[in-house]
């Protein structure tokens, strides 16, 4: 009886799901950003400063080293801030859509009856700027989970309650 | 018959062997290193330790697996309702299993348990929370009673009408699809080409250098090999190894086919389908529609001549989802004709499904892939030849022939390469000899993604990506304008939908 049988739908009126305006994350969440940029740097500087001093023969390569590590630098600077651009999330009324990436630009969307569950989680750095990260789970495996950081904790709460009210409806109108 | 299983009991006592088998088996997969250690410095090692090690090893395994068979005991709850397995030589564990949560008893029989003359029961259970359980060791008659029993509490306590108590034996005689040893021949001589021939032909290249090393080692001035291979002679040699790999991979792909898929019948039991296949191993599968998300149709340009198709079924799992395009863990159907296939088509996906409308991909697809298979690697191979490892050179001969097969696959790839598109369906098509048909109903449809590289926004493509609980399906690059279109429709499909998923 629920057959879909409505043949002649017209798809160009359906709902736009690129037209939807994304919300951006937390400008807070920039520093953590560059918190982790500075962090992976650190260790990697320390590590060629390591071998440069103990291993004499390597001494030869000191500007290639250099070079590479602010050619390095300067990229993953430019792909994140790109990144943190780029990135938007939008609860509709039936779903939620993800945009992320930098050179590659992917959406992800996940229908509200298709969640199985939400969890909301914050990192040292985060809680101490309160933020959160929200990640919704599917059964269809970890590569179509979406993982929203950079959402201020009171603003990630809220959004946990109104997806589990959503996940909980559904489950009520399916028995 | 026994029919009383509320007192604890064992495995038959000859399931000691099972267990030392399977025991031995794990201990040799955990000492795997250290034999190889041992195999190779065979000659330098003290027999009588060698002979005591290996004994040691062999008693301390029986003694594991007659604890084992000692301590394993399962038995029914009757006042609980549930089916309880104790096990653990050290650490004890009790496993019980509410009759209403059991949805399937599998008996099934490996080559070992055919020998002795037992059986294996495997208890499915709902929920992927809690790990099926398998008794391995008991008698025809036992498994047959116990799986009645088992079956039968599920009807006492709900009616679920799904289970079916009849005994496999009295179902097997009216079987819904059969497939023939000679459909099992065809599929045999016709598939797997490909991955066979890549794994013969490291077989060759590995014996080719073994053999070469061994020379060496053996101190031999003059390398006999290299008197021999002048061009002409390395030409018939190859072309001999060539024709020897392609007659070995049609009798290996035939004879595993054989082995694996013997006596494939499938049952239709109520609103589900029960397969049975096998020459040495015995394996029973069983297949509810609601919990297939992908069903995949295969064939390539014999099987289409000799009409024989493989029918590949993913169901609802963890595992599946998460390793996308492998489709190991699927079950498979070889060997169907087109009849048969539309037969297990509609069972499944309750209709034959139309393709629509049509959607192809870019032109772009081809670059993209050129860039991927062949700039990129011949690239990194002139590099590496020209400036690090002049030995690299050797192999240019073998350029042509892998830019040649490179070539091929990919034209025939794009050329293949579909995405049907109707109310009811979602048909993506694609492969370059066997050519796959995907079909996946939008309701089975978990998240859908669509990504774009930075320098295709201009030129409108990108690529899709649906996730089911049965994998993933990609389709790209095409039109993305188009892509965004179906992405809302099936979002649609989805979000009103009140068909579940499983």
């Amino acid at each position: 009886m629920e057959r879909f049988t409505n043949e002649t739908i017209d798809t160009l009126s359906l709902p736009k799901f690129e037209e939807t305006v994304l919300s951006p994350l937390n400008i807070n969440y920039k520093k953590i950003i560059y918190f982790n940029l500075g962090l992976t740097f650190l260790i990697l500087a320390t590590i060629i400063g390591v071998v440069l001093y103990f291993i004499e023969e390597s001494r030869a390569y000191v500007i290639p080293a250099i070079l590479a590590y602010v050619v390095l630098l300067l990229f993953s600077i430019a792909v994140n801030l790109i990144s943190f651009r780029n990135r938007g999330f939008a609860f509709r009324d039936h779903d939620v859509i993800y945009k992320s990436g930098a050179i590659v630009l992917e959406t992800t969307i996940i229908p509200y009856n298709r969640v199985q569950h939400v969890t909301l989680h914050e990192g040292f750095i985060s809680r101490k700027l309160g933020l959160a990260t929200i990640e919704i789970f599917t059964a269809g495996g970890i590569n179509s989970d979406i993982k929203v950081p950079g959402v201020e904790k009171e603003h990630a709460e809220k959004i946990k309650q109104l997806l589990i009210g959503k996940i909980l409806k559904q489950n009520t109108i399916n028995e | 018959m026994n029919n009383d299983f509320s007192n604890p009991q064992r495995q038959s006592l000859i399931g000691v062997l099972i267990m030392f088998a399977d025991t031995l088996q794990s201990a040799i997969r955990a000492l795997f290193p250290i034999l190889i250690v041992w195999i190779i410095k065979i000659d330098q090692m003290n027999k009588i330790y060698l002979t005591i090690g290996i004994l040691a090893v062999f008693v301390l395994v029986a003694v594991i697996a007659y604890l084992k068979y000692i301590n394993f005991t399962f038995y029914l709850d009757e006042e609980n309702e549930e089916f309880v397995i104790k096990r653990g030589i050290i650490n004890k564990s009790r496993l019980g299993i509410p009759l209403d949560k059991i949805q399937q008893v599998n008996i099934n029989q490996s080559f070992l348990q055919k020998i002795i003359g037992v059986h294996a029961l495997e208890v499915d259970t709902a929920g992927t929370a809690q790990k099926e359980v398998t008794i391995k060791a008991i008698t025809h008659d036992l498994a047959q009673s116990l799986k009645s029993r088992l079956l039968e509490g599920i009807k006492t306590t709900s009616d679920n009408s799904k289970v079916e108590t009849e005994s496999y034996d009295t179902v097997a005689k009216h079987a819904f699809i059969q497939i023939s040893l000679l459909s099992l021949f065809k599929t045999g001589i016709t598939s797997n080409y490909v991955r066979s021939f890549g794994i013969l032909l490291a077989f060759f290249i590995t014996m080719f250098q073994y053999i070469e090393d061994f020379i060496k080692y053996a101190e031999i001035e003059d390398d006999p090999l290299d008197n021999y291979l002048r061009t002409d002679v390395i030409l018939k040699f190859i072309m001999f190894i060539i024709l020897a790999i392609m007659a070995m991979v049609i009798v290996v792909n035939l004879g595993r086919t054989i082995l694996k898929f013997f006596n494939f019948r499938i049952t239709k039991q109520n609103d589900s389908l029960l397969l049975s296949h096998g020459l040495l191993n015995t394996k029973n599968t069983i297949i509810k529609p609601e919990k297939v998300q992908i069903v995949t149709v295969g064939r390539n340009y014999f099987q289409k001549k000799l009409d024989v198709l493989d029918i590949k079924i993913r169901q609802a799992s963890s595992q599946e989802a998460n390793n996308q395009d492998n489709k190991k863990t699927a079950i498979e159907i070889p060997g169907c004709n087109t009849a048969e296939k539309d037969m297990l088509l509609k069972f499944l996906l309750h209709e034959i499904p139309q393709e629509g409308i049509v959607l192809k991909p870019n032109i772009r697809k081809i670059l993209m892939q050129s860039i991927k298979f062949l700039i990129i690697p011949l690239g990194a191979y002139f590099l590496l030849a020209n400036y690090a490892f002049t030995e690299l050179k050797e192999y240019m001969l073998f350029l042509p022939v892998y830019i040649l097969f490179i070539s091929l696959v990919m034209y025939f790839g794009f050329r293949n390469s579909r995405l049907f598109v109707n109310n009811e369906f979602i048909i993506k098509q694609g492969g370059a000899w066997d050519v796959d048909k995907d079909y996946i109903a939008p309701h089975k449809i978990h998240a859908i993604s669509v990504h774009q590289y930075f320098w295709h926004k201009g030129l409108d493509i990108g690529i899709l990506n649906l996730y089911t609980a049965g994998g993933k399906i990609s389709f790209g690059l095409a039109d993305y304008t188009t892509l965004k279109q179906f992405v809302n429709y099936w979002l649609y499909q989805v979000e009103t939908t009140n068909k579940n998923w499983m």
